[in-house]
């Protein structure tokens, strides 16, 4: 039902982590940890719809774009993410974004950074805000 | 006749042996090769507003003549050469020439080899059928090609969700269009590419680069694992614009080219003529620009522009 989209962010991926250690230590079954995560999906989705309010601005050159299957992967080089308090510049973005409007249950559209920022800093994923349509 | 071969590259656009309903000025040289079939014609008087009626005479009488001259020229041509090969003259001399009515569509004596006159023969006379006006410059404008539009097979099925997955640049909506819209930075093209293998590529400026972006596509396609050929590549139009750079009375035009133009200010602010030779159709603005579409080779769109160009200067603003 919603995007399983979020899993691969630090959080999502934490949380698979931990779930791993949970059924390696036989704590858990596989099962519930695949309940745990279809519940995190509706989590974070409903989250970044409702929750989440400020506005991020970006800018940079489009090296490559995809579309299949209704989603979109941008991979932009040498952009500015622009919020009213701070900059940040970043070497190359990768984007995935899928579509809102489609499904009944959403409204707005998602997008999932991946940044890799330039060897300075360490790697690290943002997750932005989306912004509704 | 393959005479184009040997005309100056300025010239090349304008020769057309065919004749033509619609008015044609050649270039007029003292340099032009004799024999070339581009030497003095009848002129047609530009800016008199009859040159339909003119036209569709000439058109007539050419076609009668035509068929008639053929014959006699090849036996004529036979003739000379015999003749002209012992006699190095550098000018052709009356010996040599069986004088005859200058017909404008069609050669009247074949080139000689090596020598290449600086004027053209006085025994060959002009036929006017129009009084002979001096020729008219050429318009010195060339139109810039703008867009190429080409197909190509390359002779195999495609699966699209792969393409559109694995290439970079791809975009793939098949409930909206079915096929995979793939762009390319240079030659800055963009090319839909059907799962029956045939593929469209827009957005050249010339036939060279149109035919190397199709191959960059072709390739792509060839990288991700498909036994890609380049079948039947074909130029399916070509685009051109040029400024002949003044105004233009669209409504004059419209008048006395009625069944070639149509000009509908409420629909649309330019005038869109559709030439029947070469087969062209041009959208004429006020301003004075000019757009050329419907060609299949480069040529069509030169030899369109140098006939509408007296044309349009027979219809400049004065205001």
């Amino acid at each position: 039902m919603a995007y399983q989209l979020y899993r691969n962010t630090t959080l999502g991926n934490s949380l698979q982590e931990s779930l791993d250690e949970l059924i390696q230590s036989q704590q858990i079954t596989p099962q519930l940890a695949l309940q745990v995560l279809l519940q995190f999906d509706k989590a974070i989705n409903a989250a970044l719809a409702q929750r989440v309010r400020n506005r991020v601005n970006f800018r940079g050159s489009l090296n490559t774009y995809r579309f299949c299957d209704n989603v979109w992967t941008f991979v932009l080089n040498d952009v500015e993410f622009r919020e009213v308090t701070e900059l940040i510049k970043v070497d190359k973005v990768k984007i995935v974004a899928c579509d809102g409007k489609s499904l009944k249950y959403f409204s707005s559209f998602f997008f999932f950074l991946t940044c890799f920022i330039s060897t300075i800093y360490p790697m690290a994923s943002v997750l932005l805000n989306s912004y509704t349509f | 006749m393959d005479q184009n071969n040997s005309l100056p590259p300025y010239a090349q656009g304008l020769a057309s042996p065919q004749g033509a309903m619609t008015p044609g000025i050649p270039i007029f040289s003292p340099m032009m090769p004799y024999g070339t079939g581009l030497t003095p014609q009848p002129i047609q008087n530009t800016n008199s507003l009859s040159i339909l009626e003119e036209q569709q005479r000439q058109q007539q009488q050419q076609q009668q003549q035509q068929q008639q001259q053929q014959q006699q020229q090849q036996q004529q041509q036979q003739q000379q050469q015999q003749q002209q090969s012992t006699s190095q003259q550098a000018t052709q001399g009356p010996s040599g020439q069986t004088p005859q009515l200058f017909h404008s569509q069609t050669l009247t004596t074949a080139p000689l080899p090596g020598t290449t006159p600086l004027y053209p023969s006085p025994m060959t006379p002009m036929t006017p059928i129009t009084p002979a006006t001096p020729a008219s410059e050429s318009s010195g404008i060339v139109p810039q090609l703008q867009n190429i539009v080409s197909t190509v097979n390359l002779g195999c099925k495609l699966d699209l969700k792969t393409i559109a997955l694995r290439a970079r640049n791809a975009e793939y909506n098949p409930k909206r269009f079915a096929a995979v819209i793939m762009r390319i930075r240079e030659p800055r093209t963009t090319a839909l590419i059907f799962s029956s293998g045939k593929m469209v590529c827009t957005g050249a400026k010339s036939e060279e680069q149109s035919r190397l972006a199709a191959r960059k596509y072709a390739r792509v396609v060839q990288k991700l694992g498909f036994p890609a050929k380049f079948l039947d590549f074909k130029i399916q139009n070509m685009v051109g614009s040029c400024d002949v750079k003044f105004p233009i009375r669209l409504e004059g035009l419209v008048l006395t080219h009625q069944q070639f133009s149509s000009y509908e200010p409420e629909l649309f602010p330019g005038l869109i003529y559709r030439m029947i030779k070469p087969r062209i159709v041009l959208l004429i603005f006020v301003s004075g620009k000019v757009v050329l579409t419907g060609a299949k080779v480069r040529a069509e769109i030169y030899e369109a522009f140098e006939n509408i160009y007296p044309i349009l200067k027979g219809f400049r603003k004065t205001t």
